[in-house]
Parts: C-alpha cells; structure tokens; sequence
C-alpha cells in the first residue's frame, strides 16, 4: 500500500474525530485527504454492492428509504448525509468507514450525489448502480438549466454502471438510450393524471433527443408522463417497476407497486410516491425480494418533516416546505392547496432566496403556476419577506384579487396580521431557507 | 388601440420565467388604454410577421434551442432587420440576445450564425455556466440596471456595449453589457427584467405610445419601484 494513501486515511480519521468533538461539518476531513492523495477515491476498495442517487427533487429522502430497506434486510450500508454529497464529504464519509488499509466495512455504499459533482467523484469509482430520479429547473442561479446538469451528468455516467431511470421524465428517460439492462420506473395511468399540460412552462414539448414536437397521451404533473416524440421515435420506454394506484380510504392512505405491493404511507404526494418507487427498484434491483423491499417501506416513515402542522393564535396552520428557485415543489405545493376544500388562507414566504449562497434573483417565481392558487377559492394571500414586493408583481399578474392580497417586508408582520384578521385555514408554502421564520413564532402541533 | 406584441419562441424561448417581461408589458399597456394583441410565433412556424407588430420580446433557452431558434429566425432576418431601421421597439434578453451579432462559437467548436445587426462575436464553453446577480450602469441617462446573468458564453468583443457592469456577484467574466440600435434593446439579464426594473418598462412603453402617437400616462408601479431599490441596494451592499 503506498504510503501516502495511508497518511491520506490516517489523517482524514484523525481530523474527522476532531471535527466531530468539535461538532464541525464533515467536508474538512476530506479535503486534506485530497491534498495528500488526489485520487484517494479510486484507492479505496468498495463492496460489490454500490448506488449512486441523483436528481432534482428527492435525493436524500430517495437514499434514506434505499438504506432503510438494505438495513432492514440485513445488509451493513454506508451512506452521505445531507450536505456532504460533494467529492470532500464523499471522501470523509467512505474514510470515516474504512479501515486503515482502506477497505471499506459496510456491505454496500450509497451515495447521496450531487448533480454538478458526480462527474467528478465518478472519475475515480464508478457506482454499480447509477438512479437518476428527476431533472427540473431546480437552482438555476447555480445549475445553468436542466439541459445543463444532464450534460454534466452525462459526464458521470460510464459504460459499466447499470442506469435506474425514472420512464417519465423525458429529459432522464433519453439517458437510456441505446443502453442496454438499464433499469426503468415509472406511474401508471392515474385518476389524477391530466390529458392537457398544466403549468407556466413546458419542458416536456420538444424532444430531448431531436427538438421535435412531442406528444403526451397523459401529464402526472408538469412534464412528466407519457411522452412520444412525433419525429424521431424516442418514447417513454415501459418500466420495469410501476406504481399502479394510489388509495386514501379512512384517514389512511397507501400506494400499489407492479399492481401488488401495498405499501402504506403518510401521504401521497405524486412526488413522494415516486421517490419510493425509485427507492424500491433500487432496492430490488440490488437484489432484494420485491415483498421484502414493500414490507420495509410500509414501516418507514418518512422524516423529511416536508409538512409541519401549528397554531397561530386561534388559527390553524401548515406549513408545506418547498423549494425556493425549484417551481416544480411550489406547484406540488400548490395542488394541496387548491385540492383542500376548507376555508382557507395561504401565506407565501420569499425572504432568504437560498440558505447556501446570496441572490436576489427572483425570475422562478415566474414558472409557478401561482394562477392556479389566485384561482381556488383562497380567503386571504399573505406575500412576505423582503421579496414580497416582487411576489405582489407577480400575484398580481396571477389575477389574485388585490382586495384579498396583502403583503409584508417581515414574516412576523404577516403572522400578526394572520392571527388578528384571520378565521381559515392558513397554509404556509416556503422554502427550507425561510421555514424557522415562521416556525419560530408559531406553536408546532402533532402532525394531524 | 390596438398594439401588438410579438413573442418569440414563448415555449423553446422562456427558460427563466421570461414570460414575465411580457405579461408585464401587456399589462402595462392595457393600464395606458390599449387593447393589447399578442402574437406568439415559435419554431413549428413557416412564418413571422415584422410588419404592424408593436413590440418584439424574446427571452432565453437552452442554447441548443437558441441555436435552432437561431437559425429559424435567419429565416426571417430581413423582415426583423427592417423592423429595427423603422423602429419597433424590441427586447432581447438572455441568451437571445448573442443572436443579434455576428453568431456564436458553441461548445463543440461549430459557428452559428447570428443576425449581424451587430458586430460582437459570443464564444462558448460547456464546462460551466456563468451565474450571477449583477448591476449595470447606463452612464448617458445615469440609470442602474439589476438583475441575473446565467449563460454558457462570453463576448469575444465588447467595443459596442453600453452599459458598465458596476458589481458582479458571481463568476460572470462581464465588465460591459447591453446593445442598442434604434429602439431595439439585447442585454444578458435573464427573467422578467421589466419588473425588477421599472424604468426599462416605462421606455418601451413610452417608445410604444410615441409610435402611436399618443401621450403615455403618468402611471406608477409601486412594487415595482421598490423591488428594483431592495434589490439595488442589497446588491450594491452584498459583499463579494
């Protein structure tokens, strides 16, 4: 073994056990790895079984139902954490589960993979198994645009790896072409499914592939659905594993895999029942029984907390996390709203654009299809934070009625008005930058 | 009245809620009395109509759709070129706006050709993407810009460009930016332009009205104006 991968090892677990006395994130460790031994990754001996998981939405709770059901089936399992899915903290976390010889000890390693970094972290290993859960425009102040990170994904993806593909999404669907073995999922025909496209945009109009029109025999949401282009025949290929219903009958709610696997769950948001379906494919495809990857989801609740229910004074709330610059969550978020036929009010927080880095660039909120809220019966609009003046414009030109909007440069200006004028339901749709604003002056409550 | 609007490429063409700048527009006209028509043309197309058209809008792609966009509105050159000689107000952000100079190098080294109604050249890379929050100064009206810039190309000169890059907030290699002919305005901002700033809205307006010959009215947009000042002020404030 050459010596500086030893040195790499011996001080990557040595400042990783400082870093976490000191209760300091995870990337620093790997860092210094990396100076000492550039291509540490491609000296570590990985276990057979290897994923990788990436995409616009639904990454890490996509990662931790795969860990969960390996978990539960025996296996030992390695995975990133949120917020360590760049090379550093890929590195710190394999070190962190090596020994010093560099083998890693789990059964399989799972990695949580950023779309604009992959390329890097797979110059040096390439997963076994490669899923590939959705492109949207999605941070587009640091991703460029969808037809971009596919590029760049593209760059991650090798002959030897077997792609796990998401049938629906076209833009995801075209990496499987001419890709023999590669694994598919996709929903089937849905009550809720729509025959027209609805939205502000529509990325699914012209082909990936050849920029010909394309036609959808149905839409789940946005552009996901069952395409086919009319020129060059590039068509959602049929999957492998499907969702086959979706069912809420007394308060409890459950989703259908290949048309016999109930799997029950907390709700069933169409994107959430996708993460599960990508989660068990993987999982399936890794080799574990259909019915032992369904049992383990059934007992899998889902931590994300994407839903927090509260009080505000005499008011009750909740609040649905979205994703700022990501119009696709806030149109998710949007459906629940207008589904909900309760008196009610919703407040939108624009505040912190992101968490990780400034811009006030505001253009997403432009994508949202925020026509739609303006247009379910809501008693009251509540625009706050710093961008409420930009979320007017907008609401504005969405036709909200201006006797029924209201807007405010702080969120516990919003909040206060809300609990002294207020009588419905009040939602809340913002983003993980924004939440503890709102969070921090309302009481939480036992989700309902 | 009736005033047209021509949206170019409103579904290939409209990446960063583009349709902002013109749903603003078209609201911006009703509000001064107009009936407002607007005319979308895109690439299924066989044709597009210059003549009578009001005020052109065409907003950003992928660039492998702005380079298909490109050569479809070639197509076209000649009727787009006559409309910015009589003077039709036209706005062409993002990535369009590399169109209307001499072409664009891409990424895998081919030349697409582009309007030539200026002289710059945009050369490209797929590596990364240029992003970033910046402001731009108008020195002759002493008027400040704001906005994002998300592109994949450089301009290989910028003799021509109006307007100083005043701050940069990201990795965008930019110190100039904008071109004017007539009342044909191309900048690199990307998105609804004409809601974070104002003033751009009331030009075009104003340059709509005056063709008409009619006065404009004296409208404010109070959002507006203090979207464009927050966003100002914490741009100019945000450290680098």
């Amino acid at each position: 073994m050459k010596i500086r991968v030893f040195t790499a090892i011996l001080v990557c677990k040595i400042i990783r056990g400082l870093a976490k006395l000191a209760g300091r994130g995870s990337s620093l460790p790997g860092k210094y790895a990396l100076k000492i031994c550039p291509d540490i990754l491609s000296q570590l001996k990985l276990p057979e079984l290897s994923l990788a998981v990436t995409g616009s939405n639904g990454k890490t709770s996509t990662v931790e139902m795969i860990a969960h059901i390996l978990r539960s089936n025996g296996l030992k399992v390695a995975y990133n954490k949120e917020g360590s899915n760049q090379i550093e903290g890929v590195v710190t976390f394999l070190i962190s589960d090596s020994t010093m010889g560099g083998k890693v000890k789990s059964d399989v390693v799972l990695l949580e993979a950023d779309e604009r970094y992959s390329r890097h972290i797979f110059k040096y290993f390439h997963p076994k198994y490669f899923v590939i859960n959705n492109l949207y425009r999605d941070q587009m102040t640091r991703n460029g645009h969808p037809e971009f990170i596919k590029s760049v994904i593209g760059q991650a993806v090798y002959d030897d790896m077997t792609l796990i593909l998401n049938a629906d999404d076209p833009l995801v669907a075209s990496f499987g072409k001419g890709r023999e073995g590669t694994i598919y999922f996709g929903a089937d025909n849905l009550p809720s499914d729509t025959k027209t496209h609805e939205g502000i945009y529509d990325d699914g109009k012209y082909c990936p592939v050849c920029k010909s029109p394309m036609e959808y025999e149905y839409y789940h949401y946005n552009h996901i659905g069952k395409f086919k282009c009319t020129s060059c025949g590039f068509e959602r290929h049929a999957a492998d594993h499907s969702l086959t219903s979706t069912q809420e009958k007394d308060g409890k709610a459950s989703i259908t895999i290949d048309g016999k696997y109930e799997i029950p769950v907390f709700f069933t948001g169409i994107y959430h029942c996708y993460n599960i379906l990508a989660a068990f494919t993987a999982a399936v495809t890794s080799g574990i029984a259909p019915e032992k990857a369904a049992e383990s989801l059934g007992g899998y609740i889902l931590k994300s907390g994407r839903i927090s229910d509260f009080t505000l004074g005499k008011l009750d709330g909740r609040l649905l996390l979205s994703k700022h610059e990501n119009s696709v969550s806030y149109d998710r978020s949007i459906d629940v709203v207008a589904n909900d036929k309760r008196k009610k009010s919703v407040m939108i927080i624009v505040d912190a654009i992101s968490r990780k880095y400034y811009t006030s660039d505001s253009s997403w909120l432009w994508d949202i299809n925020f026509e739609k809220l303006c247009g379910s019966d809501v008693e009251k609009i509540i625009l706050a934070g710093q961008y409420c003046d930009d979320l007017a414009v907008r609401f504005e030109l969405a036709g909200a009625d201006p006797d029924k909007t209201v807007y405010f440069t702080t969120v516990q200006e919003a909040a206060d008005y809300c609990a002294h004028n207020l009588d419905s339901f009040l939602y809340v749709i913002t983003c993980f930058s924004d939440k503890e604003k709102i969070l921090s002056i309302v009481t939480r409550r036992e989700l309902s | 009245m009736n005033v047209k609007i021509l949206y170019l490429y409103p579904d290939f063409m409209s990446l960063y809620g583009d349709n902002g700048n013109v749903r603003i527009m078209d609201r911006r006209l009703k509000d001064q009395g107009f009936e407002v028509e607007i005319i979308k043309r895109t690439v299924t197309d066989s044709d597009i109509d210059f003549t009578d058209v009001d005020f052109v809008y065409m907003g950003s792609g992928f660039e492998s759709n702005r380079n298909i966009a490109a050569k479809h509105l070639a197509g076209f050159k000649d009727a787009l070129v006559k409309a910015v000689d009589d003077g039709v107000p036209m706005l062409f952000t993002g990535n369009s706006y590399d169109i209307l100079g001499k072409g664009i190098t891409t990424a895998d080294g081919s030349f697409v050709e582009g309007l030539g109604i200026f002289g710059f050249t945009f050369k490209e890379q797929i590596e990364k993407r240029y992003t970033g929050d910046v402001v731009l100064e108008d020195c002759a009206i002493n008027e400040r810009y704001v906005g994002f810039v998300n592109r994949a190309g450089v301009p290989e000169n910028n003799e021509e460009l109006l307007f100083d890059a005043v701050k940069v907030i990201g990795n965008v290699p930019m110190t100039k930016d904008a071109v004017r002919k007539n009342r044909l305005l191309g900048i690199s901002l990307i998105g609804p332009v004409l809601l974070k700033n104002p003033k751009l809205a009331e030009l075009f307006v104003n340059e709509i009205c005056e063709r008409k010959g009619v006065k404009a009215k004296d409208i404010d947009y109070p959002h507006s104006e203090k979207s464009h000042a927050v966003t100002l002020k914490a741009l100019m404030e945000a450290e680098l």
